[in-house]
């Protein structure tokens, strides 16, 4: 017997507790539904969780008996009680621009009482419930930076073209993928794909802010050049940061106009473009990397692949911050 | 001591924790057996790998041959898979120095679970 806000139930037959508290009328937000975004994380009140509910949660959280409810088909009765940290602050879309074709960057009023730190996510909760996991690109102290994938049918992502203005509420913030300033002197080491960059550009951003000393290496691939949605305001923090080494990785040359690095002197031997896959970018030449602190972010299989190579290359996991992004589970 | 437990006597927490990376990474660099890793997050499955490792070392854990057998069922293993894990199992062992005769005492341990592993 499942106890949620009200209702009562047994559980089908191999389904979940989100699955069940959906089939009952109830609702959870949830969206990878497959135990990797956290976001249908909940609390046992009662009962025994099973552990392969708890998947990649931290031992603390698993001491306070959260557990994903994408992935939980208990054998025992469970009470289950939603987590009051998902706190919701009130905050409006201040401003929406095109950084390319696919990809906005949306400004969100910063709610006062939140903190967070760049590169961590929030959930945008528009006014109708809708919610999407979005990387915070900038510092605390302005407003939110977000930078969102258009999505052919997205609907998160095509309402937020038109959405300046509009009220939302925020969620989180959520995830460990930040700055850690304790080591100003460690080389650090980003690599994501698509709008993978938005969290890698606020750890970025957070490391320089705080005066970090250590060589700091960002990669961002796509599929061809014309992803690179950042690419010219990369090559300009490049130009005007001695420690920062730029690559863009593409799988294929694309037709659209990229500036090259060579075209200015100056961040030539910092800033390059190469055709190939971007774990073969990260791991080229032989570099050492085993002292690196390691940001990973976007496409899944690009980052589980990434974290096993720069792993096997002798990086411990607990410097290695990954941080994939899903798509959103279909449901049951 | 002689009436030192395998755990005491290969040195405790301090030597899983010696291990268990160096293990891990022969386990994933192995193309034999490799592909039984993947799609599993690597942080969890290093604590699995730990507490397979306390396990073998004899020390206090709670691997039981039941969840031994729960955990491995869906992954339908062979006898050449459990061999390559033994096989790293004792070159992870020499490679930190480990006196033969706690390796085979280790290995002695692991060996106990083969049944359940291989769910026969």
């Amino acid at each position: 017997m499942i106890s949620f806000e009200g209702l009562r139930f047994d559980l089908l037959p191999e389904e979940t507790v989100l699955e069940g508290i959906e089939r009952h009328g109830g609702s959870l937000p949830a969206f990878c539904r497959q135990g990797v975004c956290q976001t249908c994380l909940v609390k046992a009140r009662r009962g025994a969780v099973p552990a392969a509910a708890q998947k990649g949660l931290k031992d603390g959280q698993r001491g306070q008996s959260l557990f994903l409810a994408c992935l939980c088909r208990p054998t025992q009765d469970l009470e289950v009680e939603r987590l009051g940290s998902s706190e919701a602050f009130d905050a409006r879309v201040e401003r929406v621009e095109y950084l390319n074709e696919h990809v906005l960057r949306v400004y969100v009023s910063a709610p006062p009482g939140m903190s967070y730190r760049a590169g961590q996510f929030i959930q945008l909760v528009r006014e109708d419930g809708l919610m999407r996991p979005y990387s915070i690109a900038s510092l605390p102290g302005g407003s939110i930076e977000l930078h969102v994938a258009l999505l052919p049918g997205g609907v998160m992502s095509q309402w937020l073209r038109g959405a300046a203005g509009a009220d939302v509420a925020v969620r989180g913030p959520f995830g460990e993928c930040f700055y850690v300033p304790e080591e100003p002197e460690r080389p650090l080491c980003l690599a994501g794909t698509g709008t993978g960059l938005s969290p890698l550009l606020g750890v970025v951003r957070a490391a320089l802010a705080a005066g970090h000393r250590g060589p700091i290496r960002l990669y961002h691939g796509s599929p061809r050049h014309e992803g690179l949605y950042l690419w010219r305001e990369l090559l300009e923090l490049a130009r005007t940061t001695p420690q920062l080494e730029l690559t863009g990785s593409v799988l294929e040359p694309g037709e659209a106009e990229v500036p090259r690095p060579g075209a200015s002197a100056a961040s030539a031997q910092r800033a390059r473009l190469r055709v190939g896959p971007i774990d073969d970018a990260v791991l080229s030449e032989g570099r050492s990397v085993e002292q690196d602190r390691v940001y990973l972010c976007g496409a899944l299989d690009v980052v589980r692949k990434l974290q096993k190579k720069l792993y096997l290359a002798g990086v411990p996991l607990a410097r290695i911050h990954a941080d994939p992004f899903v798509a959103p589970g279909a449901r049951a | 001591m002689a009436n030192e437990s395998l755990y005491e006597r290969i040195g405790g927490e301090a030597a899983v924790d010696a291990a268990v990376d160096v293990f891990y990474r022969k386990v994933l660099s192995d193309e034999r057996i490799a592909h039984h890793f993947e799609d599993v997050e690597m942080d969890v499955q290093r604590e699995k790998q730990k507490a397979f490792l306390t396990f073998a070392f004899g020390g206090p854990s709670r691997y039981a041959g039941s969840s031994m057998r729960q955990a491995h069922a869906r992954l339908k293993l062979s006898e050449r898979d459990f061999d390559a894990v033994m096989e790293h199992l004792g070159a992870t062992l020499q490679a930190l120095n480990v006196p033969a005769p706690l390796i085979q005492e280790a290995a002695g341990i692991a060996l106990s679970v083969k049944n359940d592993v291989l769910n026969r």
